[in-house]
């Protein structure tokens, strides 16, 4: 490497300001070139990586576990709001369908996930009756979102029935297609499903079991349904 | 000087889009340096305790970037035979004015894709990065004088790929 190169490098970055002999030399015809094709290179390298296509960062769910009276009860929560909750389950295998369905970074956070869990800890030991987070439906289809936001609003302590919420979207004979979307309802007891039940005062389905559905039903005091 | 990170996490969070951008710069590919950045963060959050509290964490971030792209780009070698030409449609965002001017483009990203992994990653370090030449030898070893070195045969190489004028 000449220490001509280097010099004219060095002028070029600006790590150096040109020697007397090197501003001579720049005043010729080949100094000029040179310190055109440098600077050419460098114009080209700036063209080529400055403006890199950086991809959108990948988004982050963030999940606890907590302890309560029907077992482990596993949530889980993006920036946009709760996108999970399930129990029965492992916490690994929770993370891990968290990985496969949302495609996201998973991290295990208390911190991020506290004000959900201080909620079902109060829902489980009868202070509070209504939950009060924002959720993320928006990776569902809008029937889907429809039936879940009926269900949401019927009160802690009431039952309908399928058909009831399947009016209530305005689709009286839709109550299979209800009951369908209620059983893959991503955020049970928060939206609360259990509250829909089957005509004749029957409990009708349950995704998590009908034992589990039944113990809502009787914390909330809706003990005529529960049977 | 920024305070230094609490954790690991906060390491990540304050450092995540620079050094995603430098692995795109080093692997020339997004994707593949999406998953070099994700395995050089957990490799930061499993030595995190062993940091000094008054190390450059900056600088120490990117050595580990660094080698997690070299050992990348060594995967992929042995995975597929090494593209010889250089496909400027593939990498960054370059727009060609005129055929001469597309001739350079590639030239230089030809060039860019043959240099040495130090030599590389000086390079994108001093021009790209923010980093100085103290800083850049802290990320890659070496001393000062070595790091300035890595930068200037870089670029006297790009300026050999563009030729006589």
């Amino acid at each position: 490497m000449s220490k001509r190169d280097d010099e004219l490098i060095a002028v070029v970055l600006g790590d150096a300001r040109p020697s007397a002999e090197l501003a001579r030399w720049l005043a010729t015809d080949e100094g000029r070139g040179e310190l055109g094709a440098y600077r050419q290179a460098l114009g080209v390298l700036d063209r080529v990586y400055r403006d890199v296509r950086v991809p959108e960062p990948r988004r982050t769910v963030y999940y606890c576990a907590l302890r309560t009276p029907i077992g482990r009860v596993l949530v889980a929560a993006t920036e946009a709001g709760l996108v999970r909750v399930s129990f029965r389950r492992t916490e690994a295998w929770f993370a891990k369908e968290l990985r496969r369905r949302l495609g996201a970074e998973v991290v295990r956070s208390p911190a991020r996930t506290a004000d959900i869990v201080h909620q079902l800890r109060a829902y489980f030991a009868g202070e509070r009756r209504t939950f009060d987070v924002r959720v993320d439906l928006s990776r569902l289809t809008p029937f889907h979102q429809r039936v879940l936001l009926a269900a949401a609003s019927v009160p802690a302590g009431q039952v309908v029935s399928y058909g009831e919420i399947a009016r209530r979207i305005g689709q009286p004979r839709g109550s299979r297609a209800v009951g369908q979307a209620l059983g893959r309802n991503p955020i049970p007891i928060v939206i609360p499903c259990h509250r829909v039940v089957a005509s004749g005062g029957k409990l009708g389905g349950y995704t998590g079991g009908l034992a589990i559905k039944k113990k809502l039903l009787r914390i909330e005091g809706a003990v005529a349904a529960a049977g | 000087m920024p305070s230094p990170p609490a954790s690991s996490a906060e390491l990540a969070e304050r450092y995540r889009a620079e050094i995603l951008a430098y692995l795109v710069r080093l692997l020339g590919d997004a994707h593949e340096a999406e998953d070099a950045c994700q395995e050089a963060l957990l490799r930061a959050h499993r030595a995190f305790d062993r940091l000094g509290a008054d190390a450059n964490c900056r600088a120490w971030l990117y050595r580990i970037a660094t080698n997690t792209a070299v050992d990348a780009a060594r995967r992929r070698a042995r995975r597929a035979a090494r593209t010889v030409d250089a496909d400027v449609d593939g990498i960054p965002a370059a727009a060609a004015v005129s055929p001469e001017d597309r001739e350079h483009l590639r030239a230089v990203a030809r060039a860019v894709e043959a240099l040495p992994p130090r030599q590389r990653g000086a390079l994108m370090l001093r021009q790209f990065q923010g980093l100085g030449y103290a800083e850049i030898a802290a990320s890659l070893g070496g001393n000062e004088a070595a790091a300035r070195a890595n930068v200037y045969q870089a670029i006297r190489k790009l300026r050999t790929a563009l030729g006589d004028r």
